[in-house]
């Protein structure tokens, strides 16, 4: 609810924080809470739930400012993410605060009795004894237990996370406010954006005051500035004002543009090292005209990762445009709000003008419906809350228009589909968008939810290898359906089972009837929504609603849709290995068949010489012949086979001729743009092409 | 015994107040009664018996004038088993050394060669075949296992001995893969040479139970069913060697489900209203249905079904009554005219105020079951059927056996069957 309400009480108070909470420093009795504080306190609702979760939320909202930032000046969003693990030496020594070794080691929780050695000793002994064993046996070891030492309690671990882009960057003078201060954001109209909350940074750098105390450092630079922003600053939570420790413009070497966010966290990178991977590869999959270089940087080298997830597409969606609200989408709040704010006169150019689907016309029409009260040409400031409440009343009962998508960005079909095939490298992939695409032309337009447009976007993939890395492995794909979601073109990780993505596809869609194996296959299954207003469920915000049956309904005819274009596929497949494998399956099954029916000849033969029964004449014929070992096993085997030879022969034929030279649809391939720098190439001419090697 | 238990149990049931039992009348007239109804239908049998024993014994196929040809099966003699068997092996040989490879052509089982026949009431198989080459991806699994199992019963017919379906499956798992398969052949095999399965010396396994007042011979031995114990004769698979049925019972009570079968022959039903209870534990096999059609052929009883109110219950019924899809082509053999549903019935729930716990609501699956019955030729022939499930499809509601148990596990016994016959309420 705090997201909901306050942006509006932010925006006409913003001015007067300051001096209110200067009041309420003097008086104890009624104490008033800053947005800073309100947040510090519910530090959950915003992602910052415990140390693990809090590193995996802070990269993620500083990753999406600086795509955001990129976005925004139509640049391709390039993204260095650097996490560096500092240990408690380190740590102490940033801060200023000399190593202590512990004097009295029964004083700590974890300190180890006699008892308890002894124990640990003898598991410990047993455990290796086991890995000898398994070794000798030459058995694969797992990890082995004795090298995972419990952490004590109290003993955090530290991070320094740094977020570097190539985006607009941040005026010199503003980046204080916009750091520290809570709830300042520039995101507060209605547009499809990455952010939940509008908190991005500030979030992080107030769980950094909360953990380490460390300040944030952040150094901008935007296209026009001929030097570099330079700015280390933290929070003062309590009156939500910034407090700024350095402020100074540095020279700008290289023409860089865009901001670098440095901030010091508590965190817990083994517990959520996983989750961050695969947000950095779900973010490259939904965002594959950006490049990505993601590095963790270890006390001990070998624990280091560093991924780069390249460009494989200088296609941008567009940006989402800001647009008005829609009637039948405001409340009560919103509209005190808008009328407040309006620069428009009377209450007939603010309903034409303030929202969308309502023109001169229908504006006077729903004057005139609101009463006698109501007049065209009254003030719109003169309208009275009650008189609100009449307008909120008709706008939910009148019909309105619906909305159109045209100010979403969704991330686009060719998109998607590149930036599955990129990262994950399935065996076929379908996508399918609900949107008038860019590249393919829809029958579908946006469709709309309580006054919201959305878009749902779907990709299915079968198939495909598991993505491994240097150093850790990624098990993207596992037997069964693996479901990605995206909101607002941003990957959804947490509670995943009561997503109507995640529903849909269990439980809703016939898997069987597409020829794909629920089981057995690898399915990935894509589904991207973008809205001016994702209806999330949960503190969290990480998942979107199954009771919604306007977007279960979209979200299942798009995945379905994949399912028709695989189907395709997957039969053309099935039929083509039919016919390689064909001669092989049926020659499988000649022993079998051709031995029953020997046996029974060799049966009736026996009868036959005994005389115990008697026999037509041409039955007797074969039984002769049988006996006289004309007929064998191997006669029938051999006359089925050249037979089996035959058919097949004819059936390839066939289906040469009628299958007919088909290929794939083609794809574009994406070239990555060449270094202008290099010149070292060496060209080999020729009348028709040039073949250049580059060195 | 009963006798003497009666009285004191009946006070203790005042006392408890059971729903109905007041209107209960004594067994001696609930018994009147029934004679009466037996003694009226049998003349009523007879007359017609007669009527039409005069012009034909009972219809077959062939005494219609059906617009399309049908497929029925006889009991063969196993050597004529084996004749036809060794003519298609014959057949298949020729074929195979001709350089044709080889096909079979099976009659197709499938519901569009399905015809159900009013005036037998029962469903017969149409001539359509489908044919199984061996040289076609799609079918030379099944074409295959065709031959091995013609060549496995060809060896069953030349020894004389009989085996289980099991047994069969048994003698080559690493073909038939699992006991569906070999089954289906089965049955295919039985259709193509135009013979019952029981003629192919393959029996499946015991499943049906009998108790009551029968007395039969079971391969010579002499079976007296109200001294079986509780759990009753287990039906024997081989129909053939069942014989000399004799009984003094007035009715044959036919039980869905093992529990309501448990408790009626626990409180010797058969005793306090002499008759013959039978159940299939579920859908019936094979030997139960011919030992129902044997028992009601040759003892001239009335048969009450006794099953859920459900669809599933219904289509059981529709099994013993019209015969399966599956084998459809031995129904001549294997179906029971004239069984009536006594209960429960869908209007049984509000007449017996059977609580509203005990009712369970019908799944989607099951409506559509429901509906899907409402279609089928063996309901529509008795308006009654057609208005109770009517009315099952319409409250959504389903309830099996055992939900009279909310009266008190014996209520089934003491109360609901007795008003039942009393009442004569059977459709």
């Amino acid at each position: 609810m705090a997201g909901g309400d306050s942006p509006a009480e932010t925006k006409k108070g913003s001015s007067k924080t300051s001096k209110n909470s200067k009041d309420s420093s003097k008086e104890s009795t009624l104490k008033q809470k800053s947005p800073a504080e309100f947040f510090a306190e519910n530090k959950n609702i915003a992602g910052f739930d415990n140390p693990g979760k809090s590193l995996y939320t802070t990269v993620r909202e500083l990753v999406e400012n600086a795509l955001d930032s990129s976005e925004s000046i139509s640049e391709l969003p390039e993204v260095e993410v650097t996490i560096e693990e500092i240990g408690k030496s380190k740590f102490n020594s940033m801060i200023g605060l000399i190593d202590r070794e512990r004097v009295d080691t029964k004083l700590y929780d974890d300190y180890e009795t006699d008892k308890a050695r002894e124990k640990r000793l003898v598991k410990e002994a047993r455990a290796s004894e086991i890995q000898a064993k398994n070794l000798a046996s030459g058995k694969k070891n797992k990890e082995p237990g004795v090298s995972k030492v419990l952490k004590a309690r109290g003993e955090a671990s530290y991070y320094k996370v740094t977020c570097k882009d190539n985006g607009k960057g941040m005026p010199h003078d503003d980046i204080p406010n916009m750091f520290g201060r809570v709830l300042s954001g520039t995101k507060y109209g209605l547009k499809q954006t990455r952010g939940k909350f509008g908190l991005g940074a500030k979030m992080a750098l107030i769980w950094s005051k909360m953990s380490t105390g460390l300040p944030i450092e952040i150094s901008s630079s935007m296209k026009s500035q001929n030097y570099v922003t330079f700015c280390r600053l933290d929070i003062d939570i309590h009156r939500n004002i910034p407090h700024i420790h350095l402020h100074e413009k540095k020279a700008n070497k290289e023409k860089w543009h865009g901001a670098e966010i440095q901030v010091v966290i508590e965190g817990n990178w083994t517990t959520y090292r996983s989750k961050i991977l695969h947000y950095m590869r779900q973010m490259a999959v939904i965002t594959p005209y950006a490049q990505f270089l993601f590095r963790f940087i270890s006390e001990t080298p070998e624990k280091n990762v560093t991924v780069k997830f390249t460009r494989r597409t200088d296609v941008m969606p567009p940006i989402p445009i800001e647009t008005k609200h829609h009637p039948s989408s405001v409340d009560l709040l919103l509209i005190k709000r808008l009328v407040t704010d309006t620069s428009k006169k009377t209450l007939l150019q603010f309903l034409q003008n303030e929202f969308v689907n309502i023109n001169k016309n229908l504006a006077a029409r729903l004057i005139g419906e609101m009463g006698p009260d109501f007049s065209p040409g009254m003030a719109v400031k003169s309208v009275t809350s009650q008189q609100m409440v009449r307008i909120h009343q008709l706008f939910r009962q009148a019909k309105f228009d619906d909305p159109s998508g045209d100010c979403l960005s969704p991330a686009g079909e060719y998109n998607l589909r590149l930036g599955i095939i990129k990262e994950l490298h399935p065996d076929m992939v379908a996508t399918h968008s609900g949107s008038v695409d860019f590249f393919l032309e829809s029958m579908f337009s946006a469709q709309v939810f309580e006054g919201h447009p959305f878009i749902v976007e779907a990709g299915v993939s079968v198939g495909g290898r598991d993505v491994k890395q240097a150093s850790h492995i990624l098990l993207l794909f596992i037997h069964g359906i693996n479901i990605f979601r995206f909101a607002n073109r941003i990957p959804l990780l947490f509670e995943q089972g009561g997503d109507v993505v995640t529903r849909t596809a269990l439980k809703r869609i016939n898997w069987n009837s597409y020829k794909i194996n629920q089981t057995q296959d690898k399915i990935g299954v894509f589904v991207s929504i973008v809205s001016t207003k994702i209806p999330f469920k949960g503190t969290g915000k990480e998942y979107i609603g199954d009771d919604i049956s306007e977007i279960a309904t979209a979200v299942k005819s798009a995945i379905q849709q994949c399912c028709i274009q695989l189907k395709s596929k997957i039969v053309k497949r099935l039929q083509a290995r039919e016919q390689q494998e064909r001669k092989r399956s049926l020659s499988r099954y000649i022993p079998d068949a051709t031995g029953a029916v020997y046996e029974v000849l060799k049966q009736m033969t026996e009868e036959h010489t005994k005389k115990r029964k008697r026999y037509k004449e041409e039955e007797t014929a074969m039984l002769e012949k049988v006996s006289k070992l004309i007929i064998t096993k191997e006669t029938l085997k051999e006359k089925l086979a050249e037979h089996v030879e035959q058919v097949d022969y004819e059936m390839a034929l066939e289906y040469a001729t009628q299958s007919g030279v088909s290929e794939e649809p083609r794809e574009n391939i994406y070239l990555q743009q060449l270094n202008p720098n290099h010149s070292n190439f060496i060209d080999l001419h020729s009348p028709t092409f040039v073949f250049r090697l580059i060195l | 015994m009963a006798d003497k238990k009666k009285p004191k149990r009946t006070k203790e049931d005042k006392d408890e107040d059971l729903p109905f039992k007041s209107i209960l009348e004594s067994d001696e007239a609930i018994l009147k009664l029934l004679k009466s109804y037996i003694s009226s239908s049998l003349t009523a049998a007879g007359s017609s018996g007669a009527s039409s024993s005069s012009s034909s014994k009972p219809l077959t196929l062939a005494d219609l004038s059906l617009s399309s040809s049908c497929r029925e099966v006889a009991d063969l003699s196993l050597s004529s088993v084996q004749t036809e068997i060794e003519t298609v092996i014959v057949q298949i040989a020729r074929s195979i050394l001709a350089g044709d490879g080889f096909s079979f052509s099976v009659p197709s089982r499938a519901a569009s060669n399905q015809l159900y026949v009013p005036e037998l009431d029962r469903i017969v198989l149409k001539d359509k075949s489908t044919l199984r080459p061996f040289a076609s991806v799609s079918s030379v699994r099944k074409t295959t296992i065709t031959t091995r199992i013609l060549a496995l019963i060809h060896q069953l017919c030349l020894r004389n001995i009989h085996v289980t379906k099991r047994d069969l499956f048994y003698t080559d798992v690493k073909l038939f893969q699992d006991q569906t398969q070999s089954d289906a052949v089965l049955d295919d095999v039985s259709c193509m040479l135009g013979c019952t399965r029981s003629s192919l010396n393959v029996i499946a396994a015991e499943k049906g139970v009998v108790v009551g007042r029968l007395i039969f011979s079971d391969n010579g031995d002499m079976i007296d069913c109200t001294k079986m114990g509780m759990g009753g004769k287990a039906i024997p698979p081989n129909i053939d060697r069942v014989g000399d049925m004799q009984s003094d019972a007035m009715f044959i009570l036919l039980v869905e489900k093992d529990a309501a079968y448990i408790r009626l022959a626990e409180d010797r039903f058969y005793n306090r209203f002499p008759c013959i209870i039978v159940t299939a534990k579920g859908q019936p096999d094979v030997a139960t249905r011919l030992f129902l059609r044997k028992m009601k052929m040759e003892l001239k009883l009335p048969v009450l079904a006794l099953v859920d109110s459900d669809p599933y219950g219904l289509k059981i019924l529709s099994v013993y009554g019209c015969g399966s899809k599956n084998m459809s082509y031995d129904s001549a053999n294997l179906t029971t005219p004239d069984i009536k549903w006594l209960g429960i019935r869908p209007s049984d729930l509000d007449k017996y105020k059977i609580p509203e716990q005990c009712r369970l609501p019908m799944t989607e699956q099951d409506i559509k079951t429901g509906k899907d019955m409402l279609e089928e030729d063996f309901v529509k022939k008795n308006p009654g059927w057609v208005e109770e499930l009517n009315l099952m499809v319409k409250t959504k509601q389903k309830a099996e056996i055992q939900a009279l148990s909310s009266f008190g596990f014996q209520y089934l016994s003491e109360v609901y069957l007795p008003l039942k016959l009393q009442q004569q309420d059977w459709l």
